[in-house]
């Protein structure tokens, strides 16, 4: 994408060209919040701030977001060393993950496993220590960070297998607390 | 003037907002005591000549002199700041006795301005009144840093709107007087229809098609105009996002950079002692609201916007 196209879409997100995906999404559902439903901010300014013009406003908003995501996807690609790698995962494995009811880290073991994925690579991809996602699928809570980062960590675990990472990470977390982090 | 050129100039911010009973004095205190506490030497002048009581919320119960002083018997600025309880902190007290606060000579008001400029401290702390008056917003410009308080109601944004778009459109126009086009934008605004100009960004958007010599003056001058949003006496965490959408309809409809500056929580201690004309920020340092004035102060000084944490924040009940 040509980087002036780029500036603009930034700026119709409020942000600053060199802003993360994390502020892109963030921001998006914002403004997106703001201009498609009443709030006290904008009725307060609702005789200049006519419908139709909100509604531009949220399209404007609606395009800067979808191409800001193709812009992040292509730049993540883009440094041939730290590239994911790309597997088949076959139907019958594919049959296996959606009759999974809950994740625990036994089960997320398997799928690696069986997808042949080494934790070296997923480490090194993710820029998170290896140790800890030993430690997750071990269920070793007690070496494990506090649950907002391990969240977070289970959540990059799963996206790097591309399993439904909230999914997975709420079923984690969910063992997390039930089976004990009383450290 | 011994520390070399760069401090030359002391820093001026102006408080305003339109709607009375916001806060806006309790919030000129606080960001002054602060100020204070880091070493700083603050002048506070209270511009509500309609009802000043700045002094009030500074533990001072009847100022020796006041801007009446000025306008009425030709004191020089300088000579009636009066201390208060605050050290390091002088007040320009702006109770009036008899004077009519609105017809204050043109004269008089550039007089006043010229002396703010020239008082030796740090910075200078200027309460405005309510309202959208032209005296307001003149004062208001004449600030190196304009903040706007508003709390989370209705009635206090839309004199917010009012007020800020007043401002805008003021600059705009002293902006193009300044360099011969004294007329332009209120034709342009009489004319609205027949432009398809629905709001004030539309205004700035036609203006700037008109010409490239337009475009540049429009642009440089613009480029350093931003207000300052700080949102009082928020209920709960998920109010604070209401600073940030402010900040985005000024950008998307009325045409200028905002940036939210930061929130103070609704705290009824407050209220106990302003009654009993105890400065909040020295009785209680530790309370909440006296750490969120210190991170927007700190905020407003370095030009920064609060860090909203979207998610986390939604739940949270102050």
């Amino acid at each position: 994408m040509p980087t002036e196209d780029c500036k603009k879409y930034f700026e119709a997100l409020e942000l600053s060209p060199d802003a993360p995906l994390s502020e892109v999404r963030s921001s998006y559902l914002h403004l997106k919040a703001l201009y498609s439903n009443d709030s006290v901010v904008t009725s307060a300014i609702a005789y200049e701030l006519s419908e139709e013009k909100r509604h531009d406003i949220v399209e404007q908003v609606e395009e800067a977001y979808t191409k800001l995501i193709d812009f992040f996807e292509n730049k993540d690609t883009d440094p041939a060393g730290s590239e994911k790698p790309s597997f088949v995962v076959s139907e019958e494995l594919k049959q296996y993950i959606s009759g999974i009811k809950s994740f625990s880290g036994g089960l997320l073991r398997e799928i690696r496993e069986k997808l042949g994925v080494n934790l070296k690579d997923m480490a090194s991809f993710t820029k998170i220590r290896k140790q800890y996602f030993e430690d997750i699928e071990r269920e070793k809570f007690s070496s494990l960070p506090a649950e907002v980062y391990l969240r977070g960590y289970v959540i990059e675990y799963a996206k790097y297998l591309s399993l439904d990472s909230i999914k997975v990470a709420n079923d984690y977390i969910e063992r997390y607390r039930n089976l004990g982090c009383d450290k | 003037m011994n520390n070399g050129a760069q401090d030359k100039r002391c820093e001026i911010w102006a408080i305003g907002g339109g709607k009375g009973g916001t806060g806006k004095s309790f919030v000129t205190s606080g960001i002054g005591t602060h100020l204070v506490s880091k070493g700083k030497r603050v002048v506070m002048i209270d511009a509500d000549l309609g009802g000043a009581n700045l002094h009030t919320f500074l533990g001072v119960s009847k100022p020796r002199n006041s801007l009446t002083d000025f306008f009425e018997k030709k004191v020089p600025l300088n000579n009636i700041i009066v201390n208060c309880s605050i050290p390091d902190m002088g007040l320009v007290s702006g109770t009036l006795s008899s004077l009519d606060s609105e017809n204050i000579k043109y004269v008089q008001k550039l007089k006043l301005f010229r002396q703010i400029k020239e008082i030796d401290t740090d910075y200078i702390l200027i309460d405005l009144g309510a309202g959208s008056h032209n005296n307001t917003i003149d004062t208001f410009l004449l600030a190196d840093k304009m903040i706007v308080v508003t709390t989370a109601e209705i009635t206090a944004l839309e004199n917010m709107y009012h007020f800020v778009k007043n401002v805008f459109f003021r600059k705009l126009k002293i902006t193009l007087g300044a360099h011969g086009l004294k007329d332009m934008i209120q034709d342009v605004w009489k004319n609205r229809d027949v432009h398809g100009i629905k709001h004030l960004k539309d205004v700035v958007d036609h203006l700037m098609g008109t010409s490239t010599h337009i475009r540049d003056i429009l642009e440089k001058e613009l480029s350093s105009f931003r207000i300052y949003i700080v949102l009082n006496q928020i209920r709960s965490g998920r109010e604070t996002m209401i600073g940030v959408s402010v900040k985005s309809v000024c950008l998307k409809f009325l045409g200028f950079n905002a940036m939210y500056a930061g929130h103070i929580e609704y705290d009824e201690t407050v209220l106990r002692c302003i009654n009993k004309r105890l400065p909040f920020m020295l009785t209680h340092p530790f309370s909440h609201v006296a750490k969120e004035i210190g991170k927007l102060t700190e905020n407003l000084r370095d030009g920064r916007q609060a860090s909203v944490m979207t998610d986390k924040y939604a739940h949270r009940r102050l």
